[in-house]
């Protein structure tokens, strides 16, 4: 869209209406969620749903750092779906604000390290993996994984970068190619 | 209280307790918050919700620190992550519950100075919310009225919603421009928020409070 960095008042409806819609995924999907937390936890591995669906978690950040490709983007997008996800009444509370900065900071990390002119695989893929790992560090702490032995810690770190890597790298990159075949978003910036 | 600061306040704590192990101070923070959910006086399901949903991610969390741990009989981290999901929301719920998001964007606006057209414009998104849940309805009708279901996993859900996003806020924008509103520039208030010095007191107070009571179970 635009190239400079400048943050108008459509975009930021758009950046708004964008994190909202993401908010209604995150809390569509929190059953599915629960469904799956209750039916892995009797092996002692619940907390490895929170790792399959982190990717879902995560797509509001890169999806709008691709959208708006303005430093803060990511950040922002990400907050707001999850501030929008409190206000639904989501299971994490207060909680929810912090991933969702962290999780933000994470695939905003990505656009940075190309300094923020590449809006390709390189780009998305470095998100994927900053995003993994920033959401991991965060988790070894609240969740308390830290506490887990080595080989679990590797297979959900494992589970989290593939999740990571189906939703916020392939299928936001499928609908990113959607919407360049439309060229609205070139228009926008004109 | 005033809205920024309670958000603020509620996202410290939150972040307090993630890097400490205090079970006791969890559940001192759960009751506090529960207490400040009562007065809210919300309905019976959304208590219930509130009282139920935690209760699978924070057994889940406690079951795998039990079963999974490098080192055995880590009971006590196991209460610890239990309490602490309810903290959380409970402290969320309670900020939650008892401010509209409109006091909410007012008071970052006057308060905590968020550029007025962030304030306004997350505003005015945020009222859109309603369409956007019957888009999404819309969106899956249309593809199964053609044979298509639509999942989380279908690029074709996101990209549609976001076709209408760009619609809308291009629409809203104008809409709000032709009423008036320009960009950073000055606005005046009819309802002014103001920080009183109770607010600075029950926030400071609180985690002051919160350190003395982390500090202290942790020497005693």
């Amino acid at each position: 869209m635009s190239k400079t960095n400048a943050w108008h008042l459509r975009d930021i409806i758009l950046l708004t209406l964008i994190a909202i819609f993401f908010g209604v995924i995150y809390w569509v999907i929190g059953p599915l969620y629960n469904l799956l937390t209750v039916a892995l936890t009797p092996v002692g591995l619940g907390p490895a749903a929170n790792d399959i669906l982190m990717g879902v978690w995560v797509m509001a950040g890169p999806l709008a750092g691709y959208v708006f490709r303005k430093v803060g983007a990511a950040t922002l997008g990400e907050f707001l779906g999850a501030v929008v996800e409190m206000f639904f009444g989501g299971q994490w509370g207060a909680s929810t604000m912090i991933s969702g900065v962290v999780q933000g900071l994470g695939s905003e990390l990505g656009f940075a390290l190309t300094g923020y002119k590449r809006y390709d695989w390189t780009s998305l893929g470095l998100s994927v993996v900053t995003t993994t790992i920033v959401t991991f560090g965060w988790d070894l702490f609240r969740n308390g994984y830290a506490a887990y032995h080595i080989g679990l810690l590797v297979a959900l770190f494992v589970i989290r970068l593939a999740s990571t890597f189906i939703f916020a790298g392939v299928l936001t990159r499928a609908i990113t190619n959607l919407l360049d075949r439309t060229h609205l978003l070139s228009r926008r910036s004109a | 209280m005033n809205p920024t600061l309670k958000f603020v306040l509620a996202v410290l704590i939150a972040l307090e307790i993630s890097f400490t192990s205090s079970w006791t101070v969890n559940v001192i923070l759960a009751v506090i918050g529960l207490v400040i959910i009562l007065a809210a006086r919300p309905g019976w399901k959304r208590l219930l919700s509130l009282i139920f949903w935690p209760l699978i991610p924070a057994v889940a969390l406690a079951v795998a620190i039990l079963m999974q741990s490098r080192s055995t009989g880590n009971t006590q981290f196991a209460i610890v992550l239990f309490t602490r999901i309810y903290a959380y929301v409970f402290i969320g719920s309670a900020a939650t519950l008892t401010t509209p998001i409109y006091e909410l964007v007012m008071s970052l606006e006057q308060n905590a100075h968020v550029p007025t057209k962030f304030a306004y414009g997350f505003l005015g998104g945020f009222n859109l919310m309603p369409k956007i849940v019957t888009e999404v309805k819309t969106i899956r009708v249309a593809a199964l009225m053609r044979g298509e279901t639509l999942h989380f996993w279908s690029p074709q859900l996101y990209f549609k919603a976001i076709i209408a996003a760009l619609r809308w806020s291009e629409n809203l924008a104008e809409a709000m421009t032709s009423h008036g509103f320009v960009e950073d520039a000055p606005r005046t208030h009819r309802v002014t928020v103001r920080i009183r010095s109770r607010d600075w007191i029950i926030a400071i107070g609180s985690l002051i409070l919160l350190q003395g009571l982390l500090f202290g179970l942790h020497l005693a």
